[in-house]
Formats: structure tokens, C-alpha cells, sequence
């Protein structure tokens, strides 16, 4: 975990980090949300959709920008405000994705940052992209 | 820039981030005054004002102004107005 502090932190300042969705974290996520929509958790179901697995959950790739702000930039210090994303291809079942934050903006007044988010999977597709204002207290 | 300018402008502001057209300011206007403004929108607030006032918020300000009245004391400040 990192453990940037504000004055640590600048514009242009940019980490990555990967994570697989894998069957045990689609399953967990169902439990959680009690979301049974087919495409998520039945593979032919999926398959007569047009897709060669189950469809991740678009708001468990999402979820990955808590990771994003909450480990990495600013790590422990992160306090999420809040949180845009546009899904922009699906996630399939066992996809790599990498998630990549970049900080475009800070306010000095209340030591908040702005980062912009891309999600990349292992095909280079982007999947998702966001933007996410977060509090760094200390 | 005028107090009153001010007053007129900071209206705005607040009206834009509570979503409100209905929000009238005064001298002695507080977050009890206003049903949304708690501590996640008064950090959008700030941010807000220092946009619309070219301004930066001292930051051992931003939590201790205690009214509107300061608050506009402070866009004064800041602005080279006062």
C-alpha cells in the first residue's frame, strides 16, 4: 500500500496495477448484491448473447477504483468523494485488466485530487473509463 | 468588488452546487440554514467558490468559517477587495 501524503502528490502523477475477474470474485459480487441477471452467472446464457463467457459485472470492474485510490494514489491517506465510469466494451470472465489512474487536477484549499481512469484489457481494449475525486487527509 | 456584488455572485454558487433556485443568503446564513450543505458539500462549495472568485481558500479556513458573512469576508480578502 502506498502512503502518499497531499504535498507528496502533483499533477501528471500516474500508477498501474493489475487484476484478474475471475469466477470466485464474479460469484462473491452475486452473493453481495444479489445481482442474478444471466449474464453474469450463467456461461450459455451468455454464450447465445454473442459472448464466449459470462459477462463481468460492469460495477465490479468499476469497484477496482477503490483499489485504485485506496492502495495506490493516494494509498492509505484516500478518502473517495466521488466516482464517474463509462463502460466502454465488456469485461469477460478471467480478463487481465489493468487500471491505470493519472491525477489532472488538485485543490490546495481542501487537498482533494482529481484522477482520470482507464481500464485496459489484456487485448489492449479499453473497457472502462472514469474520473474520481478524492480526499487525501494528512 | 462590492460586498453586495459578492453576496449576488455567492448566491449563485450555493444555488448551483445545493441545486436550489430558492436559496437566499445573508450575513448570518449557516449549514443549519441549508438541508444538503454537510461536510461532503461544503468541500464542492469551496472548490466552487474559489472557481468563481479566482481565489484560494486559506486552508486552515475551510472548516472554521462559522457563517456566510465570513465567508464573504474571506472572497474580500483573497481578492484583494477588502
Amino acid at each position: 500500500m502506498n502512503h502518499y501524503g497531499y504535498r507528496d502528490l502533483r499533477p501528471g502523477m500516474k500508477v498501474s496495477f493489475d487484476a484478474v475477474l475471475d469466477e470466485e470474485k464474479l460469484d462473491m459480487f452475486r452473493k453481495i448484491t444479489g445481482d442474478i441477471n444471466p449474464l453474469h452467472n450463467d456461461r450459455s446464457y451468455a454464450e447465445s448473447k454473442g459472448y464466449r463467457e459470462r459477462v463481468v459485472f460492469g460495477m465490479l470492474s468499476a469497484s477496482l477504483m477503490s483499489t485504485l485510490a485506496g492502495v495506490y494514489l493516494p494509498g492509505e491517506k484516500s478518502l473517495i468523494q466521488s466516482v464517474e465510469s463509462k463502460f466502454i466494451k465488456p469485461v469477460i470472465l478471467n480478463d487481465v485488466i489493468t487500471v491505470t489512474g493519472e491525477i489532472t487536477d488538485m485543490n490546495d484549499s481542501v487537498q482533494r485530487i482529481e484522477l482520470k481512469v482507464t481500464m485496459t484489457n489484456d487485448r489492449g481494449e479499453k473497457v472502462l473509463k472514469g474520473k474520481m475525486q478524492v480526499l487525501v487527509n494528512g | 468588488m462590492t460586498r453586495e456584488e459578492v453576496f449576488e455572485r455567492l448566491t449563485e454558487v450555493f444555488r448551483n452546487v445545493f441545486d436550489d433556485d430558492t436559496i437566499e443568503l445573508s450575513e448570518t446564513t449557516t449549514s443549519k440554514d441549508i438541508e444538503d450543505w454537510d461536510s461532503f458539500e461544503h468541500i464542492n462549495l469551496i472548490v466552487a467558490v474559489e472557481k468563481e472568485f479566482s481565489i484560494k481558500v486559506p486552508m486552515g479556513k475551510v472548516t472554521t468559517m462559522k457563517d456566510v458573512g465570513e465567508m464573504v469576508d474571506i472572497i474580500l480578502q483573497e481578492s484583494g477587495a477588502a
